[in-house]
């Protein structure tokens, strides 16, 4: 039994090492693939996190006309604060007009437009509020109780905001899945070439191993592991490109403020870690398969 | 040992390599398989180790009906016989020790075995001495005795020759020829395709002729024709 794994390590081996430039693109091909599925694992997951943390954390903007009284802007502050059953109280928060501007400044950052039509005068200032429930239905209802108090410019809803993100990633998802789905095929296709190649090269070998009575398998088994190997190889290129990317950019974020919800589009290490694993797991599939099925094709009887 | 019963197999549509032919080898007999080029004696040596499947009638060998074996147990039968061919398919890249242990080394026998058999088995082919050489540095006439040797290692019931001195001149053909007595002399089975007229007239073996794939004669100790 040894004896056999040992031969069949040595065969895959020196025919790694016949096929060099095609293994390599083999190896390539699959790492670019899959850094592409790992990239796109984490993107969906920083979106989501981006997503919950916007949902929790405002549900609703109370938008207040520049020109507003002292008065009406007081009813509506106590108005928003004697709903404490429906309304995270202590989540509340004023912008003045001031506040505002900034944080307008940085939404419409790369839109000069918008922002050239802002002053600091005729900017409204805003209430944050978070309701305590998340049912999409009674955050709008309660939105319109506020539509039509003095002094009110308007109601946005988050959740307007969460449907252009979430159709957003959704789209983002959908291309870049794709991508690495072509990729991934192009992937097994390297793999299947690489092995028929390699099998072509030894046919001589071969015959002479089938006629003194080798078993299939005994002839397949170095071919399939070639491929797994590329694939798995592959893999790891790919986990070690996908851990880089995620290092700098959650470095990068970091540099960001706390809760302006760019900080909140990293990954935890677990996840990462999961990805990666999952990663491995597809490229050595993706090439055993990929070898299989050429060693099964080219190898007949 | 080996028993056809009314075996036929056509290559492509119409191009009948072998028609109806039966016969029956006992163990340990020597039997030729003459005939021009193209008469189907090739053929009927790859239905006996099954690379071929005929298209009608049975191939019996050691009391098994081959056609009926699964694919999975081909190797086995396989290892019961040797083969030897007319261009001696070694392996450039290995040496004469190389080569013959692979035989053994592919079918998982133990190192200690492959060996201990290796050296004898060359020694029994008068290669003793030469190990350690590749194949392109021996004549025609060694290069045939490696692969005799490889095909006898594993002490093979049968060995099958297609034309083994068709590449040699006269007298290192002669040489090959009183190995694979001397191998007969053991009780393996020869069957010999050969359309060397010398060897056959030679040795007065039993004959079988074939003629565009039929069998026209089957003559105990014959000569050619």
């Amino acid at each position: 039994m040894i004896q056999r794994i040992s031969y069949a390590f040595r065969e895959t081996i020196a025919s790694f090492r016949r096929n060099v430039t095609l293994s390599m693109a083999a190896v390539i091909t699959s790492a670019v693939s899959l850094l592409l599925v790992g990239a796109t694992f984490l993107m969906q997951r920083a979106f989501d996190n981006l997503l919950v943390q916007w949902r929790g954390d405002v549900g609703m903007i109370v938008f207040v006309r520049p020109d507003v009284t002292p008065e009406a802007l007081k009813f509506v502050e106590q108005n928003l604060k004697s709903q404490p059953n429906v309304i995270d109280v202590d989540k509340l928060a004023y912008l003045d007009k001031a506040a505002s501007f900034e944080e307008a400044k940085r939404v419409f950052a790369g839109d000069t437009t918008t922002l050239s039509l802002l002053s600091i005068d005729t900017i409204p200032s805003q209430f944050k509020v978070v309701p305590k429930t998340t049912d999409p239905e009674l955050v709008r209802s309660l939105a319109d109780q506020y539509r039509t108090l003095p002094g009110v410019a308007g109601v946005s809803l988050a959740e307007d905001e969460f449907d252009v993100i979430s159709t957003l990633s959704g789209f983002v998802r959908t291309v870049t899945i794709a991508m690495s789905l072509v990729l991934l095929a192009v992937a097994v296709i390297l793999i299947w070439n690489t092995i028929r190649t390699a099998i072509f090269a030894r046919r001589r070998e071969i015959e002479v191993m089938k006629l003194v009575g080798a078993t299939d398998w005994f002839i397949r088994v170095p071919f399939i592991m070639e491929g797994l190997i590329q694939g798995l190889v592959g893999a790891m290129v790919s986990c070690v490109g996908l851990w880089t990317l995620n290092s700098a950019w959650t470095s990068g974020v970091a540099g960001f403020k706390a809760g302006t919800g760019v900080s909140s589009l990293v990954v935890p290490d677990s996840y990462l870690n999961g990805v990666m694993i999952a990663l491995l797991i597809i490229g050595a599939t993706a090439g055993g398969v990929g070898s299989g099925v050429a060693s099964s094709k080219f190898l007949d009887v | 040992m080996i028993r056809l019963e009314n075996v036929s197999k056509v290559y492509g549509a119409d191009i009948p390599a072998v028609r109806d032919a039966s016969f029956d080898i006992p163990k340990g007999e020597f039997v030729f398989l003459v005939g021009p080029s193209g008469s189907g004696k090739s053929t009927l040596l790859r239905l006996i180790n099954r690379q071929e499947r005929p298209e009608r009638g049975n191939v019996w060998v050691a009391g098994r009906n081959i056609n009926e074996m699964a694919n999975s147990q081909i190797p086995y039968l396989r290892r019961t016989m040797g083969n030897v061919f007319q261009d001696y398919k070694l392996l450039p890249n290995k040496s004469v020790f190389e080569n013959v242990a692979f035989a053994l080394e592919v079918i998982g026998k133990p190192r200690h075995l492959i060996a201990q058999q290796v050296p004898q088995v060359l020694e029994l082919v008068g290669l003793g001495d030469k190990e350690d050489r590749l194949p392109h540095q021996l004549s025609g006439g060694e290069q045939q005795r490696v692969s005799i040797a490889r095909a006898f290692v594993n002490r093979p019931l049968i060995l099958l020759a297609d034309e083994p001195t068709g590449n040699l001149d006269p007298s290192t053909g002669e040489g090959i020829m009183s190995l694979l007595e001397a191998i007969n002399g053991t009780g393996t089975t020869v069957v010999m395709a050969t359309h060397d007229h010398r060897v056959v007239n030679a040795m007065r073996k039993r004959v079988i002729q074939l003629d565009r794939g039929i069998i026209v004669r089957d003559q105990e100790r014959g000569v050619y024709e």
